[in-house]
């Protein structure tokens, strides 16, 4: 005999398989009853009484029910988070802060490429509004700009012309350069004019942007001059300025040198090495300190004094008068990493101001899947990102956008950067992106891009909470030695004073060395949930896992194959009646007695259970109690089958 | 079926049902059972419990029997386990019944309501109907100043000077008696107060300061809140709007848009700008809302309207704007960039903690045409409380149903009960008690985000021009009477600030299931199994002291033997039947 057989032999003598022993249904139940640590079953069967066992029944039902909504109610709670603030007091790193000049360009250098445009703009004041103040010195200028531009056909005012409507008859619209009735058709982006009889004797300005075949336009008119020209003014520079390469951009817009007048880092001196470029489309260059991740400057201590101190020179006589309308300078607190969005979130600085910043950081960490729905490095989101930093959301929905854009109007947005292979907008290459734009901006507006239900937030961000405080800088006082100590810094001759409405002071600080985190961690774990089942099987009906698996095998194992094993019975017993019509008789015999029955091998399972109250019938030994009688243990004995039978003793 | 019981002793009993007694032994033969069966005697029921209990520790109980000290000891452990559980049970509830919270915070960023924003021009009016009245007011005040300072100010700001001084009129709502006074006697040399006193001349107490300015403000503001009492209640006359020059959103213009004038006694005119706050876009100055404002300093009430600028808040769409609280100024001649940032607080309400859901609930009828918020509440009740005591209302707040505004001229001394109300804390107290947090609000935090010089130097003129056109009156310093507020969100996401139950029913019953567990190895079904056992035993108790009642009262019916009999042939079947329990529990000998 091969070892292996003989192994098997073995296992198959020693540890015999066999099925369960119980002949019906009804008679494993009773055992199980009997038999199982699982509280109220035993009830069921011991207790005497019809109304008394359906109680115990009833009970163990409705045991079970609880357990399983109970534990239904616990699963369901699992992904709940609990969020933890820490408060730490360490050494913390200084994020990198951007600051801009408000005004993109000097107006001195970009005033060749849009000498056309102020002229337009000019003449649009004077036509719309009666406005033609110039100081001599710029009416010479104009002059001379204009004599060079002799006779050239207002080109600006002929691409998008600037329409005086007169609100009560909106079909109508004057072209303010022509003074010609000009028929408006298309729908009036304009709020009902009738709602507010305030403004009724006002005119509105505003433009007409169309589509290609012109069937198509959109009007857009603004109640106040101010922004209608502001909005018309800004296409046709975004428009000049988009076929304008960056090189030549960033030598036209100011330089560290000139917008840092001083630096001043921890006490220690900086300049403007330490400060490295950014350009940006809509505020030119705008200069980041601390923006290199390998050399990051700490702060040991908090407080005005160790922060960054900056005195900038916001250079108001170069400022465009039409592009941007206020001054000062922006600045943003960022992470090194990050994109700094200097448009939307930069905080303004008032010039003849010293403007104090503090900041307080806070991280925040967040559970991913399945707790929420957030991205821990955006690889995961289905958008490219073009500005090439860091994931944030509002990265993902300008990226999104500038998709679209390109996808849908051919040509990229001046504003954001450039995506591959795209160029930006212009009216020579894309006639009619302007109504495009609006159009697709109106669609992100109302989330039909999809953009919105694509991208997904950051997991982890840091975020500097700022405190701003204002104080009148430079005092009466110490203006006069101040700002010329300022002028010679710069390089100037002293006798060109700088003005005080030129400079700002910026001082950016942490408030204290506290650092808040924000943790979200989860509230459950798979411990505790078991626990909380264990505590439910528990409280209800002491059950445990084991009775669990007891329920498995008898409730599932043996309920089957006591079936199946009287399937197959009745199924032989069929064959025999046909193959035998007359089969013998099987002796019918007694109950603990009858001699098939080898009660003594059994463990202490149903045959013995039914011992049970032999009552007074056990004076009669051998008499099968008749309680009993249902047992027919003959049959299943002698039908018994191939896998409930005891392997042949080889004694 | 129903079992013949032997001997019963009333037929009250026999009717339950439940007094089926021990089934006769013939009857056993038969294997009908009854509907209840009772044990035939206690040791019968006790060891039938014992045996077949789930309980731990019953077992021990019964099998160590025959051993005194062994059972003395398991009663004793089964007593302490049984302690344990209870106390430990104690703790449990004592600290569920606290109602713990946690507080939890998410970020989130689905798009929700837009929130309003009003917008004041710090201007108060002069209304026409009392303006006889305002004109005597500011004469007493300039003479009041004059006296209190003798040459050294002059109050001549835009006042005319008095010409003569009128007697006491009882129509006038000025109350002369109230004056500006130097209170040198009060200790600090420089004190400047006035008196109050009550309607009878009693009860008098000085508001005093260290200040004249403040003085003064405080006396005039008295004066001039009983001075508009006297206006009809539908003074609203609509405004001129000069005050929005120009308001743009999202590339968008929106001057035309609806928004809601109304009138503050000392904010001036406020406009309410509904709905037009998108939350659903990336923040940028290009997608918030942008406004030009005229901030000129009218010079109306000059000493009231002290300030110049604007003020903004921002407050969800059903609620009433509270600027005394959540005001934030802007400076003429600036940029001002107002970044919002929204926190939600959800909060849990009874038995966790007390709060309201859309305040129905609220006892204190809200005076607010507006949905429910605590400060409107708060100031409902103190109105109300107002006119309870001091039978007229406070001109600040909107008046209950029949009251009418205090003033001078019809309530005497409505000042003094005024203060006396508002210094008393329990005033305060009573209405924080009445006014519970809502469920459910959000918190808009107001930030600035910057300010800049606007507009330039450069763009000035054009700016100018271009606003002059649409006004015709010119303002001669056009530079200090504008003013340009952007208002974004700083953020897209906002914070939910929660509030979760630390034990929730499912948790609480887990722990429950553990520590009984761990104690005593029951569960539910064992305390029923108990419960059964005290039926079981009340009813057996009863049943047998009314067999015994019935023999003793009729010793001739019943056999006196036969019940000991009956009795002790029972157990000699709960012996037969016990081996046969216990049969399963012994180790089985193998045959082979």
């Amino acid at each position: 005999m091969a070892p292996g057989q003989k192994i098997k032999a073995k296992i198959k003598k020693n540890l015999p398989v066999r099925g369960p022993q119980a002949p019906t249904i009804k008679e494993l139940m009773r055992w199980y009853c009997l038999n199982t640590n699982t509280h109220g079953c035993r009830r069921i069967v011991v207790s005497r009484g019809r109304l008394r066992r359906l109680l115990w029944i009833l009970f163990t039902l409705t045991a079970v029910c609880l357990i399983f909504w109970q534990c239904a109610l616990l699963v369901f709670s699992f992904y709940t988070v609990s969020v933890s603030i820490k408060v730490h007091f360490q050494k913390l790193d200084f994020p990198a802060v951007t600051i801009c000049n408000i005004n993109p360009y000097k107006y001195s250098a970009v005033r060749h490429l849009l000498a056309e445009l102020e002229e337009d703009t000019r003449q649009t004041l004077k036509n719309l509004y009666g406005f033609s103040e110039m100081t001599p010195r710029r009416r010479r200028e104009a002059e001379s700009w204009g004599l060079a531009q002799e006779g050239r056909h207002p080109r600006f005012l002929n691409t998008i012309p600037l329409l005086l409507l007169e609100t009560g008859e909106p079909g109508q619209a004057r072209e303010f350069l022509t003074g010609r009735k000009r028929k408006v058709s298309g729908k009036v982006i304009h709020k009902a004019a009738d709602v507010v009889q305030v403004h009724d004797s006002r005119k509105v300005v505003g433009f007409q942007l169309c589509s290609n075949d012109t069937s198509d336009c959109v009007l857009y008119n603004f109640s106040s001059g101010i922004n209608a020209i502001q909005e018309w003014y800004k296409l046709h520079y975004m428009n000049i300025m988009a076929q304008v390469p960056q090189e030549k951009k960033i030598n036209m817009s100011y330089s560290a040198e000139e917008l840092l007048v001083t630096c001043s880092f921890d006490g220690m001196s900086c300049d403007a090495r330490n400060f490295t470029l950014f350009h940006h489309p809509m505020y030119g260059n705008c200069y980041t300190f601390n923006s290199r991740q390998n050399e990051t400057v700490s702060t040991s201590m908090g407080g005005s004094e160790y922060g960054l101190q900056v005195i900038l020179n916001i250079n108001e006589e170069e400022y465009n008068p039409f592009l941007v309308s206020s001054t000062g300078a922006k600045v943003i607190v960022h992470r090194q990493d990050e994109y700094p969005f200097i448009e939307d979130v930069g905080t303004e600085i008032e010039t003849a101001m010293a403007t104090s910043i503090g900041m307080h950081l806070t991280e925040s960490f967040k559970l991913s899947e399945p707790y929420s729905q957030c991205t821990e490095d955006g690889s995961d989101v289905p958008v490219e990102n073009i500005y090439k930093t860091a994931y944030s959301l509002q990265i993902c929905l300008h990226s999104c956008f500038q998709m679209k854009m390109v996808e849908k109007c051919g040509c990229a947005q001046y504003s954001q950067p450039l995506p591959d292979k795209a160029s930006y907008c212009n009216y020579q290459q894309h006639p009619n992106w302007m109504y495009c734009y609006y159009q697709l901006h109106q669609a992100f507006i109302r989330e039909e891009l999809g953009c919105q239900s694509v991208c997904q937030e950051a997991c982890s961000f840091k975020e500097w909470a700022l405190t701003t405080s204002l104080a009148q800088w430079p005092s009466a006082v110490s203006e006069d030695w101040l700002l010329s100590v300022l002028a010679w810094d710069q390089g100037q001759p002293m006798r060109k004073k700088l003005n005080k409405t030129d400079l700002a002071k910026l001082l950016i600080y942490y408030k204290d060395l506290n650092q808040k985190s924000i943790v979200e961690s989860p509230a459950n774990s798979i411990e505790m949930l078991l626990s909380n089942f264990g505590g439910q099987l528990g409280l209800w009906m002491s059950c445990s896992v084991v009775c669990i698996i007891e329920i498995i095998e008898v409730f599932f194992i043996d309920c089957f194959s006591i079936i199946a094993r009287r399937r197959w019975q009745r199924a032989r017993e069929w064959w025999a009646r046909r193959t035998l019509p007359a089969p013998e008789a099987t002796p019918r015999a007694g109950g603990q007695d009858n001699p098939t029955l080898d009660v003594d091998d059994d463990l202490p399972t149903f045959t013995s259970a039914l011992r049970l109250p032999p009552a007074l019938g056990a004076q009669v030994p051998g008499t099968p109690p008749p309680k009993y009688n249902t047992l027919h243990l003959d049959r299943s004995f002698s039908a018994q089958l191939k896998d409930t039978q005891l392997p042949p003793t080889e004694v | 079926m129903e079992v013949a019981v032997q001997g019963t002793c009333s037929p009250k009993e026999a009717g339950l049902g439940l007094g089926a007694g021990p089934p006769p032994l013939e009857e056993e033969e038969q294997h009908s059972e009854g509907l209840v069966e009772l044990h035939a005697s206690f040791q019968e029921l006790f060891t039938f419990f014992c045996t077949n209990t789930t309980m731990h520790g019953a077992i021990r109980l019964v099998c160590s029997r025959r051993n005194r000290l062994k059972t003395t000891c398991w009663v004793l452990l089964f007593l302490g386990a049984l302690g344990t559980l209870y106390w430990q049970f104690g703790v449990l509830f004592q600290q569920y019944w606290r109602y713990p919270v946690i507080m939890t915070m998410a970020l989130r960023s689905q798009p929700r309501r837009s929130p309003s924003v009003t917008l004041c021009d710090m201007n108060p009016q002069r209304p026409a109907p009392v303006h006889h009245h305002l004109q005597a007011l500011d004469e007493f005040a300039q003479e009041n100043i004059r006296s209190l300072y003798t040459a050294s100010v002059s109050v001549s700001q835009g006042v005319a000077a008095p010409s003569c001084l009128p007697g006491l009129e009882p129509g006038v709502p000025v109350d002369r008696r109230i004056r500006l006074l130097r209170l040198s006697h009060l200790g600090a040399p420089n004190r400047v107060g006035f008196r109050l006193c009550n309607s009878t001349g009693g009860d008098c107490f000085y508001r005093a300061s260290a200040s004249g300015w403040t003085a003064a403000r405080e006396w005039y503001r008295l004066h001039y809140l009983s001075v508009l009492a006297q206006l009809p209640p539908t003074q609203q006359d609509p405004q001129n709007s000069r005050f929005i020059v120009s308001c743009h959103y999202d590339g968008q213009d929106c001057q035309a848009g609806p928004f809601q004038v109304s009138h503050h006694p000392i904010y001036g005119t406020c406009y309410t700008f509904s709905g037009i706050l998108s939350t659903q876009q990336p923040p940028a100055v290009a997608h918030g809302l942008s406004l030009v404002l005229r901030t000129e300093q009218q010079k109306h009430l000059p000493l009231l309207a002290t300030k110049a600028g604007a003020k903004v808040t921002v407050h969800q769409q059903d609620h009433s704007p509270f600027l005394e609280h959540h005001g934030f100024s802007v400076r003429p001649g600036t940029e001002t960039s107002i970044s919002i940032r929204e926190d939600e607080v959800h909060r849990l309400g009874s038995p966790y903690g007390s709060c309201t859901q859309g305040g129905q609930d609220v006892d204190m009828p809200l005076l607010y045409n507006a949905s429910y918020t605590m400060q409107a509440c708060l100031v409902s009740c103190f109105q109300q409380l107002m006119v309870n005591r001091c039978s007229c209302g406070y001109y600040f707040y909107p008046l209950p149903a029949g009251a009418e505004y205090c003033s001078y001229s019809q309530h005497q001394g409505w000042d003094h009960c005024f203060f006396h109300l508002y210094r008393t804390p329990e005033t305060h107290h009573h209405c924080a008690q009445h006014c519970p947090r809502p469920c459910r609000e959000s918190i808009y935090k107001l930030s600035a985000a910057g300010t800049s010089r606007w507009p330039s130097s450069k763009s000035s003129n054009w700016i100018q021009a271009v606003l002059g056109e649409q006004h015709p009156s010119q303002d001669p310093k056009p530079r200090i009477g504008l003013a340009k507020v952007n208002i974004i969100y700083q953020e897209l996401n906002y914070r939910i600030v929660d509030e979760t139950p630390v034990y929730t029913i499912p948790q609480l019953l887990s722990a429950m299931g553990n520590l009984w567990g761990l104690w005593f190895g029951s569960s539910v079904l064992s305390v029923v199994e108990l419960l059964e056992l005290l039926l079981d035993a009340m009813a057996l108790g009863l049943l047998l002291g009314c067999r015994r009642l019935h023999q003793l009262q009729d010793p001739s019916q019943g056999q006196p033997q036969g019940w000991p009999n009956h009795v002790r042939g029972v157990p000699a079947s709960t012996l037969t039947i016990l081996p046969g329990l216990r049969w399963p529990l012994q180790t089985p000998d193998n045959p082979t």
